[in-house]
This record gives structure tokens, sequence and C-alpha cells, in this order.
């Protein structure tokens, strides 16, 4: 074991032999001194689901100084398979066991030398020596391209509704001057001019009104600010956690639910520092349970009540990929509302996606458009042939 | 003036420069609240000032158990309540599902979304949060014989209560029964 810890501080020390011969024989001294490795910090990881070195008991005890309390031997035996040492009648082994509330300790496959490392490891508190520089350089900086799409498709989107009201206010300017020059300045005298110049600001205008209109009560590129600045990119691009993992009654509800502190904290009661915003977004959690009060949460993705939507009839029946309606929710830091959820846009979606016949228990009762697949009738089946666009299945 | 009465229309331009678009604003609608648009019932997650603690959304009584579901009376809050009452389930609960391959695959699917980001896909104790190095401790491999060897009951109650270690969180919550089992149907095989 002592030779891998030499191994591991090669590319130290061969850094090192370039510079100064004396670095390497003080990096070999160290390495000797403690020999543990990067292996035991690996092996203690699973030592750590029950066990703290100086952080008090967990559900095993505390392991700091435990190899000032018992021999070496006495560790190597109850580590290896502690079920079978308390059974062979060792009263310190018996002591402890009962100590611990009598939850046994699972077998570990380590060798005689894989435990002194460990051993090692612990006191050295925790920590392998000389390890923090490689700690350090393994973090990953955010890589500058993967902040473009979301935000600039949001930022692009919102100065495109800007340049809309600067050409409204400009055309209106410019019928206005033109009214009062063809009626009293009088400083052009082709009135065409001022005809060809009213009928186009009026044309766009009426457009720009028109969209305006359209897009009222529409919350498309809606992003609020949430009370905590929880990043999707992180969670679910980043860390891979599935959507149904958080959001787990989309299988089930009409909603697909806002998760309760408690599913935060399967990994925010060990996670307690984001790489970001330290401890101060994550307390928010902690201070919410305290203080028993729910995190309020602002809703992005808002219906009109005159309108039924159901999560589990599209996610669960449909098979319909959180994406196809929420957008890249992987990449962004803050959620934004991407389709502008028209009736336009949940109309053509209905006409053309096809749906998931084929071993989808929910569609076996629509035994004739199974049979006119199997003829060969119809190729495809889609929402609407079931009755996706007839108004009382969303409005009622 | 005579024509101080056209000047106003200057201002209809500047009052349209308060229509300033704001991503943390959703913009209007026709009706607002006066209309069939947003409605005044409490929505699922509205706060809600008729309820003692504040939200729609409330929990069922203490001790009831909703039509065709089991009871699952292991609750507790210390260590020692808690693993006695894991080996009691251990003992008196059976797996009400019998396995075949598309329970199997539905066990698949349940454990790639909530298990899998700590134990990995093939349940090994690798997945993608403790290898990432972002969660810092082990997660259990749960094909070897320390888990394997636990009867379906005390697998279950790990699963709803989280470990005795307090490292896996209770996933209860999230889960339904059925598809509890279905995950522990699912580990038989990977075991198998």
């Amino acid at each position: 074991m002592i030779n891998t810890g030499i191994v591991f501080k090669k590319p130290l020390a061969l850094n090192a032999f370039l510079k100064n011969g004396l670095l390497i024989l003080l990096l070999l001294f160290s390495s000797l001194s403690f020999g543990q490795t990067a292996e035991a910090e690996a092996n203690f990881a699973v030592c750590k689901a029950c066990h703290t070195i100086g952080g008090g008991k967990l559900v095993g005890p505390d392991l700091k100084g435990v190899t000032e309390r018992r021999e070496e031997a006495w560790i190597l035996r109850f580590v290896k398979n502690s079920t079978e040492f308390i059974q062979s009648g060792d009263p310190v082994a018996k002591q402890v066991f009962e100590e611990n509330n009598s939850i046994p300790m699972p077998p570990n496959n380590l060798t005689d030398e894989q435990i002194k490392d460990i051993l090692l490891y612990i006191e050295n508190g925790g920590k392998v020596a000389g390890a923090s520089e490689a700690v350090v350089e393994q973090t990953p900086k955010p890589a500058q391209d993967e902040l473009e799409s979301t935000m600039i498709l949001a930022e692009k989107k919102q100065a495109e509704a800007q340049n809309l009201y600067i050409t409204f206010i400009i055309l209106s300017v410019l019928i206005v001057i033109s009214i009062f020059d063809l009626l009293v300045s009088k400083i052009l005298k082709a009135r065409w001019i001022h005809v060809v110049i009213m009928l186009i600001s009026v044309v766009v205008i009426g457009e720009i009104v028109f969209l305006e209109s359209a897009a009222l009560g529409r919350q498309q590129y809606y992003q609020p600010e949430q009370p905590i600045m929880f990043s999707h990119k992180v969670h679910a691009g980043q860390n891979k956690i599935d959507c149904k993992y958080c959001h787990f009654t989309a299988d089930e509800s009409m909603h697909a639910g806002i998760p309760p502190v408690n599913v935060c904290m399967n990994c925010h009661s060990q996670v307690k520092q984001g790489k970001l915003t330290g401890t101060k977004e994550i307390d928010k959690i902690y201070s919410a349970i305290e203080r028993n009060k729910p995190i309020e949460w602002i809703k992005v993705h808002n219906l009109p009540d005159h309108v039924y939507f159901n999560h589990a009839q599209h996610v669960n029946v449909g098979k319909v990929a959180c994406a196809e309606c929420h957008g890249p929710v992987e990449k962004m830091d803050q959620i934004i509302q991407v389709e502008d959820l028209s009736m336009g846009w949940c109309i053509q979606c209905h006409r053309e996606k096809e749906v998931q016949f084929a071993d989808n228990k929910f569609y076996d009762q629509y035994t004739k458009l199974h049979q006119q697949i199997k003829s060969g009738k119809i190729s495809k089946v889609t929402v609407q042939m079931i009755g996706g666009d007839e108004c009382q299945k969303c409005h009622y | 003036m005579k024509y101080s009465r056209l000047l106003f229309l200057f201002l209809v331009p500047l009052l349209m420069m308060g229509c300033k678009k704001d991503k943390n604003n959703p913009g209007y609608n026709y009706m607002g609240k006066h209309d069939m648009y947003y409605t005044k019932f409490y929505k699922a997650y509205s706060p809600n000032p008729l309820l003692p603690n504040g939200m729609t959304n409330q929990m069922p009584a203490e001790g009831a158990v909703a039509r065709g579901k089991m009871p699952f009376p292991y609750k507790g809050s210390t260590i020692t309540d808690r693993a006695q009452n894991q080996s009691l389930a251990g003992l008196e609960l059976a797996n009400p599902i019998t396995s075949n391959d598309a329970i199997v695959q539905e066990g698949k699917e349940q454990f790639r979304i909530f298990c899998s980001n700590c134990h990995g896909l093939q349940a090994r104790g690798d997945g993608n949060l403790y290898t990432s190095k972002l969660f810092p401790a082990k997660p259990t491999s749960l094909v070897e014989s320390y888990v394997q060897n636990k009867p379906d009951g005390e697998i279950y109650y790990v699963i709803t209560m989280g470990s005795i270690s307090g490292l896996m969180g209770p996933h209860g919550s999230q889960i339904t029964p059925e598809n509890r089992w279905k995950i522990i149907h699912y580990l038989r095989h990977l075991a198998k």
C-alpha cells in the first residue's frame, strides 16, 4: 500500500523532480509516514453510511481514536464480519453491538492491508495526505456554451417584444406627424406621401395590435424569480435526476406536483453547500422545515380555469415526454415558459401527433381503430381520431 | 391654441412606454379575475386562508387507510424503533404482486426514476450522484447478499421509511406502494 501511495503522487513528484530534488525526498517521507492512500478514502465511503470521524455517533459509533480504544487485530475481525465475531462470544464485540442498538454491521470484503489503510486514514482525521490539491483541480468549470440556448431564447423574445413596442410608438408618431402636416403645417406638397406613410403605419400597427391581443392571457416567456434560486440545469441537467423523481405525481395526477421539502432532503440532508450559491439557498430548505412553512414557489405554466389539462393523461397514458411541452428544462437555470400554451398549439399537436396505440392498455377498447390499423386502412392514430378535438374534452 | 387638442395624440405613445415587458410579469388577460379565466376556487397548490395550516393540499387524517390500500403500521422515530419495525415488516409483509416480465420491466422503469441516481442502473451502488462525487456516502450495492438476503418486507420498509443510517431518505411519499413492490421484483430479477 505504501507503493501505491507513491504512485498516487507520481505526477507531483515528477514535477518536483524537475524543479527540486529535495521535494521528492520530502514527499517520499510524508507518504511513508502517513502511508494511506486515495483507496482508503474510497473504501471509507462505505463506512460513512453509519460512522463519522469526529462528527459524533450516527448509527454506529464515532470512529475518532478507534485505534487507541481497540487493538488492531480486534478491529480487523470486527470489520470483516462483525456478526460472526459477536457470535463467537467476544465480550467487547458483544458490548459494542448492544451499545449500538443491536444493529448489525454488514460484513466487508476487504483485505487486512485495506483495513489498516482505512485505519491510517481515520487516524489522519479523514484526510488523504497531500490530496487536497488534486481534489480542487477536479471541480468542473461551467461550460460557457451551455449557457446559451434558453437564456438567449428568452432574451431574444423579450427583446423582440420590446422592438414591437418601439415600432408601434414610432409608427404612431409618424401617423400623427403626417396628419399634422397634412392639415396644418403643409410642408410636404405631395399629398400621396402622407397617404402612403399612413397606410403602411396602419397596416403594421394593426398587425402589432393583433399579435399583442392574441398574446393577452398567454404567458409565453414568463420567467418569474422563484423564492429559492433552484436550478433545473444543475439538478436535471448536470445531476441527471429524472423529472419524475421530484414531480412524482405526473404519472398519477392531474398535477405534475411540486416536491415537498422531504424530497429535497433525500439529498440535501447530506449536500449542504451548492457550488455557486454556497449555503445561502440550500439553507432556505432547512429554515422552511424548521418553521414548518411551505416554500411558496411561483407557478410558471398557467392555464385559464376554463381549460382542463391532465398530466396523467399525457405523461402516463400518452407517453408524451416532459420536454415536448416544457422545452429543454435541463438547460434552464430559471424556468421559463417556452411554449405559448394557446389553444391552437394544443389542437395542432392533437391533430398531428401519433397516439402510442400498440401495447397500451388504456386504448384497448378502441377495437374499431385497432382493426383498421391491422387491415392497413390507416397508418397511424392521431389524438383527433379518438376525440381529441372535441370541445368538451377540455372545456366543460 | 387652435390645434392644442392634437397635442394629446403625442401623449399616447408616451403612455405606451409603460407597457414594458417584464419577465416577472405574466402579462394581462381579457377579464382577469372577473371572468372564467381565473375563477375563485382554491387550486391544489394555492395558499388557503380557510384551513388551519394555510394550505389547500391537506394530509389524510392520521391513521386513515385509503380504500383498497394496505395500512403501514411500522412508523418509528428512534433508531431502535426503526430497527425493530424493519425486521417486523420483514416478517409480516409479503409482496402482493406476482412477478412476471412485464412487472419486472415496470419495476425497472420505477427503479430508474427513483433509485438509479444513487444506486446505479444495475443497482451496484455506483449511481451518477455518487460517482460524480456529489453525494458523499457510498450507496449500498443492492445485488449483493447483504440486501438480497433480506426479506421483501424489509426492503419495502427501507424504501418507504429510508435507511436506518438516515443517509437514504424516506421515499414513501414519492413511490406508490405497488411500484415499491415492483421495484423489489426488479431487484430480485437483477440478482438472478
